[in-house]
């Protein structure tokens, strides 16, 4: 026993943990195959590369290019931090988009033709939250320096 | 990772802190079982390198001398790193490990020398091999990019910030399996005939219990927590994952058997929850790109998800505890970005080795990620919620208000979608009632003006779409279910099955509850008016807490059983 944790690298308990988990996972995924098994399997894998290979490098670098850039233009900043007054509301808006981009640029769905409602709105009401979030947060930033300004004098 | 081997920091502990033998060389992804036994004298060329990094970033981080200093003594890491390398994470180096790779240090022979290195040479050969191949295969330094360490910068990264997102999805995503098993339940699936999505009744496709058609508002809450809920974790989630990434990029990529169980294990974790999220997304915006059937896969997909989830949970819950317990959320939530430190080095390999100066706190992170679920929850909680609230759903699918008439109410399938001829649904219209069992009384058929005979009665209920959506509460005037069973000659009926002349999914079996319930109504008119074609003219169903699916519409025939 004392070998086999040795050679596994952890506890038996991790290991029949495990081996449980894959026992219900492989179960669950016959049954999800059944109809087209590639096609599943390149969702599963596409949601993993999908999400940690394109989405997340391309905010990451979204954000690190704001920064960077600005970075250079250091002598004329304001005194209060920003970045977080732009930050939030482009991540907001961009989960908006995420989360609801099928109906914001009217992607071909069957939502019309089910619902009879009009796909037309969602794209202004995006918008509009949009602006919304970013008046708030440049009013936000503007009672802060004003704060700032304050303090100095 | 620890730097517990570092003389630097041996050089501090009083008695009781002195460093055990065993201790010392664990920091997390150093020692690899997987990797060749090294004479113990010999010097660890890559190791060298990113431990004086590390004592760097513990010690003298390019944010603390930047940064003001920090208010609360407990912030400061500095003074703290060297005392916490030693003994006082001896527990946390142990319970740690046995979830990432490595024996829990009560089961090691405690020997004066750690237990990797004596034990290489008495390693049964089969497993010796793979590790050779594998020190070929990936050399012990981790090739340039985000697979070094110093790549990842963020100052908040680490095991505070991913056990408190985790924590909150372990909650939320318990609440979504509960509610997402209820829904299933909702259908009554082990009455067959159109009830069961789940193809091919396996072990999981398991009978729970007979839905029942009282709070009237079951069905709607269950469903609006899900779709809501689900949406409002969308951030969480999203947070967790950022905060998790630099562990996809481990190196070496395999330690040990356990740790490549695990990190399979956790594909099937991240796999399985983008997946789900995704077509639950998709499905409530009618976006129907996945492969094959919603229920089906998003039943099945929720297992495989709920099985790597489970793991997950449990196999990281000591670390949670361990982690949120030597921050206080309170202590934490008062620290502002200028005095956000990285949290002191350890073997979640989280925490930045080289950060960058803090530009948001680990507050503001949850507190974009919670701004982020209340906007999703406040632009589409008034769909699930109906009535004036409904307008304020404006970035959910239904959230729009068509008009102030009687039939101003959402629908899911057309007239048209539904393939339904007008011819069908005008005078030569009839009902038909039957009985399943042979040998019983003929089927009965029954015109609109005889059904428009029988007392009539009315029902005040809302459709509740399995999307989280609500039609908000409907006048409906029609004949009781129980009524037309007596018609038929069922008295005490089983089930029902419902047929109509749509020609895909136009059809379910109603449980013995749902037929004998009063407000359970072959309806013809709602709100005063006769039904509309897309409404379900000449006849619908209409039940109380029941799928908003199983309120047929176009209805043709019913078979009664026992």
């Amino acid at each position: 026993m004392r070998r086999l944790t040795r050679w596994y690298g952890a506890n038996p308990l991790h290991l029949l943990a495990l081996l449980a988990c894959f026992a219900l996972a492989g179960y669950a995924a016959t049954q999800l195959v059944r109809s087209r098994p590639e096609s599943v399997a390149i969702w599963f894998v596409g949601a993993v590369i999908g999400h940690d290979l394109v989405l997340m490098p391309l905010y990451s670098i979204a954000d690190w290019s704001v920064l960077a850039a600005v970075r250079h233009r250091a002598p004329n900043l304001p005194p209060v931090p920003w970045i977080n007054y732009l930050r939030v509301p482009t991540g907001l808006s961009a989960l908006l988009l995420l989360v609801w981009f099928p109906l914001i640029f009217r992607l071909k769905t069957h939502y019309q033709e089910s619902t009879t409602l009009s796909p037309d709105p969602f794209l202004w009401h995006w918008l509009a939250v949009t602006g919304a979030l970013f008046l708030l947060s440049a009013t936000a930033y503007a009672l802060r320096l004003r704060a700032a300004h304050r303090a100095v004098r | 990772m620890s730097d517990a081997d570092q003389p630097e920091h041996a050089a501090e502990p009083g008695p009781a802190e002195r460093p055990q033998p065993a201790e010392q060389p664990r920091p997390a992804g150093q020692p690899q079982p997987s990797r060749q036994p090294r004479p113990a004298e010999e010097p660890q060329p890559a190791e060298r390198p990113r431990a004086a990094e590390q004592v760097r970033a513990a010690g003298e981080p390019p944010i603390t001398e930047k940064s003001p200093v920090p208010l609360k003594p407990e912030t400061v890491e500095k003074p703290e790193t060297g005392q916490r390398q030693g003994p006082a994470q001896k527990p946390d180096t142990a319970e740690n490990h046995g979830s990432v790779g490595r024996p829990p240090i009560a089961e090691e022979p405690r020997s004066k020398r750690p237990p990797w290195r004596p034990a290489r040479p008495q390693l049964p050969r089969p497993s010796a091999r793979p590790g050779q191949l594998a020190r070929l295969l990936m050399p012990a330094e981790p090739p340039p990019g985000p697979f070094r360490r110093s790549f990842w910068r963020s100052p908040v990264r680490g095991p505070w910030l991913t056990s408190m997102l985790g924590l909150i999805l372990l909650g939320g995503i318990t609440i979504l399996f509960v509610t997402g098993l209820l829904s299933y339940a909702s259908y009554n699936p082990n009455l067959g005939g159109g009830n069961d999505y789940t193809s091919g009744k396996g072990w999981l496709g398991f009978y729970l219990f007979s839905w029942p058609t009282d709070p009237t508002w079951a069905y709607q809450l269950n469903q609006g927590l899900h779709v809501t809920l689900g949406l409002a974790l969308v951030p969480i989630l999203l947070a967790k994952l950022w905060s998790v990434l630099p562990k996809l990029f481990e190196w070496p990529p395999l330690r040990s058997p356990a740790h490549a169980l695990e990190r399979i294990s956790l594909f099937l974790l991240v796999g399985g929850g983008v997946f789900e999220f995704a077509t639950g997304i998709m499905n409530i915006q009618q976006w129907y790109v996945f492969p094959g059937s919603f229920y089906t896969l998003h039943f099945y997909g929720a297992w495989v998800f709920t099985a790597a989830f489970v793991v997950h949970a449990g196999l990281k819950m000591p670390t949670v505890i361990r982690s949120l317990r030597r921050r206080g959320l309170l202590r934490e939530l008062r620290v502002d970005t200028a005095h956000t430190v990285p949290e002191p080095p350890d073997v979640s390999s989280l925490v930045p080795t080289a950060p960058s100066p803090p530009t948001i706190s680990r507050r503001g992170v949850l507190g974009f990620a919670g701004a982020g679920s209340l906007l999703l929850v406040a632009l589409a909680a008034g769909q699930s919620i109906g009535g004036p609230l409904r307008r304020t759903a404006l970035l959910a699918p239904h959230g729009q208000v068509t008009g102030s008439g009687p039939l101003d109410f959402q629908i899911n399938v057309t007239a048209a979608e539904g393939g339904i001829k007008p011819e069908e649904t005008g005078n030569s219209w009839r009902l038909t009632l039957s009985r399943e069992e042979s040998g019983t009384s003929a089927p009965v058929t029954l015109t609109r003006a005889q059904l428009l005979a029988m007392p009539q009665h009315d029902a005040s209920l809302a459709i509740n779409c399995v999307e989280g959506w609500t039609t908000g509460n409907q006048v409906w005037t029609g004949v009781r279910l129980r009524d037309l069973a007596r018609l038929a000659g069922a008295d005490n009926p089983g089930a029902v099955l419902v047929q109509s002349l749509q020609q895909h999914g136009g059809h379910a079996t109603l449980s013995a509850g749902q037929i004998m319930n009063p407000d359970s109504l072959l309806a013809f008119r709602v709100n005063g008016v006769e039904l509309s074609a897309d409404h379900g003219y000449p006849a619908r169903v209409i039940l109380p807490a029941s799928p908003g699916v199983h309120n047929i519409k176009w209805v043709t025939t019913m078979t009664f059983r026992s």
